[in-house]
């Protein structure tokens, strides 16, 4: 350890001493915005619908958001490689037309322009109509309809366009904290001690729910909740000779997705988790405490130590799911 | 690589310099820009080995250097043809990387690469040898059951999936577009097993069970998106292949009467036995979707989803007993299942706005499964490669269908208030193999969004449920199962049991949550829950559960150099149940009323997390921390109402009920870093960690292979506390 120690000290050192020997850095400075001017002859595009100025007008004021526009997908598409008459109107697509803002010399709220600010006036629906006019396909076909739509929420309070912010543009850079933003109580079950992987990055909320809208409740993505776990446990889809009925119908009758402080997520800990409907006779039934008896039906794995085969059967002797 | 890679961050570093001058990059007519990060860790102090199974969970944590993130971006100077390499942690157990390539608008391809690590334990001990994948052997005589104790140690019980995913979508006009993906997902390791070998509730051994499972998952999407209209066309692929159909065992009690006792080790006991492993399945999905828009912003979607699972692998016998595997009786009546599932769902969905201020909608979602798979009865069976049962078996089949229906409204009394109501009606309809062949919910929904302030949002709901059955049959399941007799009815499923999945329940649910902002860069949310549901009518099984929770959300940007955010959450959640021991002595099963137990199952959470990022000089210097803080208790009081005394001596200390003692487990994490920006380009970073991770809990605490006075015999994995003190140096370049 003492060597590691001082080969850091020694690199760390090294990097402090740099700025002594490279370039100064100076901090930028921000230009004073430029005053409005009458629009340059030739800088409208031919062909465009009137009330329309063109992207190439949005940039003499607006040249800061221009720019970081520009490297986004949905930038480049619009600013330089528009496949049809939508994509050509650029900025205007989703901010309106904006002439009367250009004659009136620009400003907040002046010539009717869609903001997409938390304060701009524009009805949420009008402005998520503007998204869906173009993204009304794949995953956002049942955004009518869908829990999101129905509360209101905008498009842009998970999505930031203006700016290339990373995966799927997300406000907040990652999924589970743009998610977590309202839906605080899955954002925090991601920190107990049973849990798929999301906290280490190898998951995320979208692996299984579609936040635009879905056929399935919860906004999972497929046909149901078993076929949606099934995507990556195909080995519990079976079918099998022995069925487990709760297992057919979801996996949520014993298990919570988002985590639990129980063993393979489970909602209760065992043996009271299929106590819960295994009142038959004998060994289920008895209530069990920490005598030597009744260790084997509490230690470890429990009731699975024996049902192992809990999820299904394909033994001809697999009644019990003990083979 | 590691040890030379020690020097890489200071060769950079020298070779950094000149490399500073270049403003871009040019390949060949396309531009390259990207950023790599390489970093070093090295532990202050590590977990032992023993002590690394929740700590390496799902990760690799092995110190040196590593290429922590790389990502690189070829484009055409006009920016219609892109291509980019990205990757974390190349060369380790949890790497990940991708290559996607695109024309803008036209086409893309994609591939992605990801190794998930899951570690179960690294501190089990197992005396069976693994002479084959799946085959575990005991030396012969058995030895006392205390030598499991000093079994050989498993270095590590893990698996590691690894995730390939290929796909490419391409636009055949803008408004057109085919999408394929193939995805497969392979799995390989072991995972903590058991068989067991004596009669009901009698011993068993913990193995390993082999993985070598692969997922393949093949898509393929064509849509059509019109102003007006959108219709989507979708077919899916999903084959699971298993390399091991079984897992065979010694059993520890065979011919060991002086140490497992004249039942578990007596004369029937097995040598070994055999258990299957899931069976290799394939499952294909057709899918269709229409939306049309029409006039008053209506809206009208329709979903149809057709699938069909198959499984048709051979069975295997019935016992691997050599003293039981001749009996007639035990012939097959056929090889296989000839698996056979097809679930159909249709959905539909209709929103108008035919007032500026009022929304209408409607929904109906019908979901059919229906297994047509053989039913096969089979004169015997075997218990745990042990004994023939006396009754005839059938393996029914689970056919059910859902339906949900839900028509609502929402209307903008104020321009600062909405408000929301939705009644809804779901009912399952299920096969005579459940206990409830039909029953139905009816709720209704009440919501109300309130923004009085440009700082203030308020979002309320309030959804009370009613589910109610016709009637409860207790027998449906042993009714079609097993040629019933009077013994096998009494033995059968208690009469007072209503299952929770089934029974009636009222429901009721409350949610709130309030945004305030009261200026820039301040943003408070509080939130809560509340959920209660009572089974009614159901005199034993789940009585009720309570949860709700309660947390705050902060984020505060003081200054544009400061950012900081926090919150904080509290859940709990209280289960009841109610059950009975039922013992038998002979053919006659024992309802006393005073062999009635209750249970209280209370879990709760608290989680903590906060940040803090601080541009120390902007562009320059910057800090960023966090810490995360997550707390578990869970309890389990059960008691008695009566005390049993109804029974012999034994049978009432069986029925009387113990509380267990209370679980809990604590998670710390705390991470702060220091990131330099020099020579416009390079960044330094150095970084700590501190994790910490605490359980206490009873199930595996202490527990070794062998258990004074028990039979059975465990791999003795426990989840063991941690802690680890971390620290890195990572040195990145942007160009």
């Amino acid at each position: 350890m003492p060597g590691t120690l001082w080969k850091v000290v020694g690199l760390v050192s090294i990097l402090l001493l740099v700025p002594l020997v490279g370039p100064a850095q100076q901090p930028p400075s921000t230009p004073p915005p430029a005053a409005p001017a009458p629009v340059p002859p030739g800088i409208i595009p031919p062909g465009l619908p009137a009330g329309y100025v063109g992207a190439e007008t949005c940039k003499l004021c607006h040249d800061e958001q221009y720019r970081k526009f520009e490297t986004t997908k949905m930038g480049r598409l619009f600013l330089k490689h528009p496949r049809n008459m939508v994509e050509r109107l650029g900025c205007e697509n989703c901010h309106g037309p904006g002439q009367k803002h250009f004659e009136a010399g620009g400003g907040k709220g002046i010539g009717g322009m869609i903001t997409f600010a938390k304060n701009d006036p524009t009805p949420v629906a009008v402005r998520n109509d503007k998204c869906t006019s173009c993204h009304n396909r794949g995953p956002h076909m049942f955004w009518k309809g869908s829990p999101h739509e129905a509360r209101d929420v905008a498009c842009t309070s998970c999505h930031r366009l203006m700016e290339h912010t990373g995966h799927a543009q997300l406000a907040k850079g990652n999924e589970i904290e743009t998610c977590g933003t309202c839906h605080l109580e899955k954002r925090a079950a991601q920190m107990r001690s049973s849990h798929m992987p999301l906290r280490e990055g190898k998951m995320k909320c979208t692996s299984c729910h579609n936040p635009h809208g879905t056929v399935t409740p919860a906004l999972l993505k497929e046909p149901s909740l078993n076929d949606t776990c099934f995507t990556c446990h195909a080995e519990k889809r079976g079918p099998f000779l022995w069925v487990h009925a709760p297992v057919n119908e979801s996996c949520a009758n014993c298990h919570d997705p988002h985590g639990s402080n129980h063993q393979a997520m489970l909602k209760m800990p065992k043996p009271r988790l299929c106590q819960q409907c295994h009142i038959e006779s004998r060994h289920p039934t008895n209530p069990y405490g920490r005598n030597t008896g009744s260790l084997k039906f509490v230690l470890g794995r429990s009731c699975s130590s024996c049902h192992v085969n809990i999820h299904g059967s394909n033994h001809p002797s697999g009644f019990a799911f003990t083979r | 690589m590691r040890r030379l890679g020690t020097w890489i961050p200071l060769v950079g570093l020298i070779l950094g310099a000149p490399l500073d001058a270049m403003a871009e990059i040019q390949l060949g007519g396309y531009k390259l820009e990207g950023d790599i990060e390489v970093g070093s860790r090295y532990y202050i102090e590590e977990p032992s080995k023993s002590r690394k199974t929740k700590f390496e969970e799902y990760r690799d944590m092995t110190p040196g250097v590593v290429l922590d993130s790389l990502h690189l971006r070829f484009f055409s100077p006009d920016e219609s043809y892109s291509a980019e390499l990205y990757g974390s942690k190349w060369g380790y157990e949890d790497q990940n990387f991708g290559l996607t390539a695109e024309r803008l608008g036209l086409w893309q391809f994609y591939f992605e690469w990801d190794q998930t690590p899951k570690v179960y334990s690294t501190n089990s001990r197992m005396l069976s040898t693994e002479t084959d994948r799946g085959v575990f052997r005991l030396p012969t005589p058995r030895p006392p059951l205390f030598r499991h104790n000093s079994a050989p140690e498993i270095d590590e019980i893990s698996t590691r999936w690894d995730t390939a995913k290929l796909g490419f979508g391409y636009s055949i006009t803008p408004d057109m577009e085919v999408n394929a993906e193939y995805t497969r997902i392979h799995k390989d390791g072991d995972k903590p097993f058991s068989l067991a070998f004596g009669g009901p509730g009698g011993n068993f051994l913990e193995v390993l069970e082999p993985v070598d499972q692969t997922i393949h998952d093949f898509r393929l999407k064509f849509s059509l998106a019109r102003e007006n209209y959108q219709i989507q066309i979708g077919y899916g692929l999903s084959v699971f292949k298993n390399e091991f159909d079984r897992v065979i065992a010694d059993n520890p009690c065979f011919a060991n009467a002086a140490a497992c006792g004249g039942t578990d080790g007596g004369a029937a006991a097995p040598r070994f036995g055999q258990i299957s492993l899931p069976p290799d399945n394939v499952a294909h999905s057709f899918n269709i979707a229409a939306g049309v828009n029409l006039p008053m912003r209506t809206r009208l979607t329709a979903n149809i989803n057709y699938s069909l699972r198959l499984q048709n692998d051979d069975f295997l016998p019935h016992t691997v007993n050599p003293a039981l595997a001749a009996n007639p009786d035990l012939r097959l009546p056929q090889d296989s299942l000839n698996g056979n599932v097809q679930t159909v769902l249709v959905n539909l969905m209709a929103t108008t706005r035919p007032l500026p201020k009022l929304t209408l909608s409607a929904k109906y979602r019908y979901y059919d499964m229906f297994d047509v798979s053989d039913v096969i009865t089979f004169n015997k069976t075997v218990q745990n490669d042990r004994s023939i049962t006396s009754e005839a078996r059938r393996a029914g089949r689970w056919d059910y269908s859902k339906q949900n229906a839900e028509v609502g409204a929402r209307y903008q009394l104020l321009p600062s208030v909405t408000v929301g109501t939705a009644v809804g009606w779901e009912r399952w309809d299920r096969n005579f193999h459940r206990e409830v062949e039909d029953s139905d919910e009816f709720f209704a929904k009440a919501s109300v969004d309130v923004t009085p302030f440009d700082w203030l949002l308020v979002r309320g709901s309030y959804r009370p449920a009613f589910r109610r059955i016709a009637a409860y049959n207790s027998r449906a399941h042993s009714q079609h199962t097993v040629d019933e007799d009077a013994t096998a009815a009494a033995q059968g499923q208690s009469i007072l049991l209503r299952k929770f999945d089934e029974g009636e329940r009222n429901e009721q649910r409350f949610d709130l949550q309030v945004q305030v902002t009261p200026f820039d860069g301040l943003s408070l949310t509080p939130t809560g829950s509340y959920r209660y549901d009572d089974y009614i009518n159901s005199r034993l099984g789940l009585q009720e559960e309570t949860s709700y929770s309660l947390g705050m959300d902060v984020t505060w940007n003081p200054h544009e150099r400061v950012s900081f955010s926090a919150g904080y959450m509290h859940e709990h959640i209280d289960q009841k149940m109610r059950s009975r021991s039922r013992p038998v002595t002979g053919t006659t099963t024992f309802d006393f009323k005073d062999f009635e137990w209750v249970s209280s199952i209370i879990d709760s959470y608290d989680t903590f997390y906060a940040g803090l990022k601080v541009a120390i000089i902007p562009r320059v210097l910057e800090w960023s921390s966090g810490v995360n803080f997550a707390y578990s208790l869970g309890r389990l009081n059960t008691n008695n109402p009566v005390t049993p005394a109804s029974g012999t001596a034994a049978q009432d200390a069986s029925a009387t009920a113990q509380s267990f003692p209370a679980t809990e487990d604590r998670l710390i994490r705390l991470d702060a870093s220091l990131r330099y920006h020099f020579w416009k380009q390079w960044t330094a970073t150095l970084g700590y960690a501190f994790e910490s991770f605490r359980k206490n809990d009873w199930h595996t605490d202490g527990l070794r292979p062998f258990m004074p006075g028990i039979t059975s015999i465990w791999l003795g994995d426990d989840d063991r506390n941690y802690t680890a003190h971390i620290v890195g140096l990572r040195l990145g370049y942007r160009f």
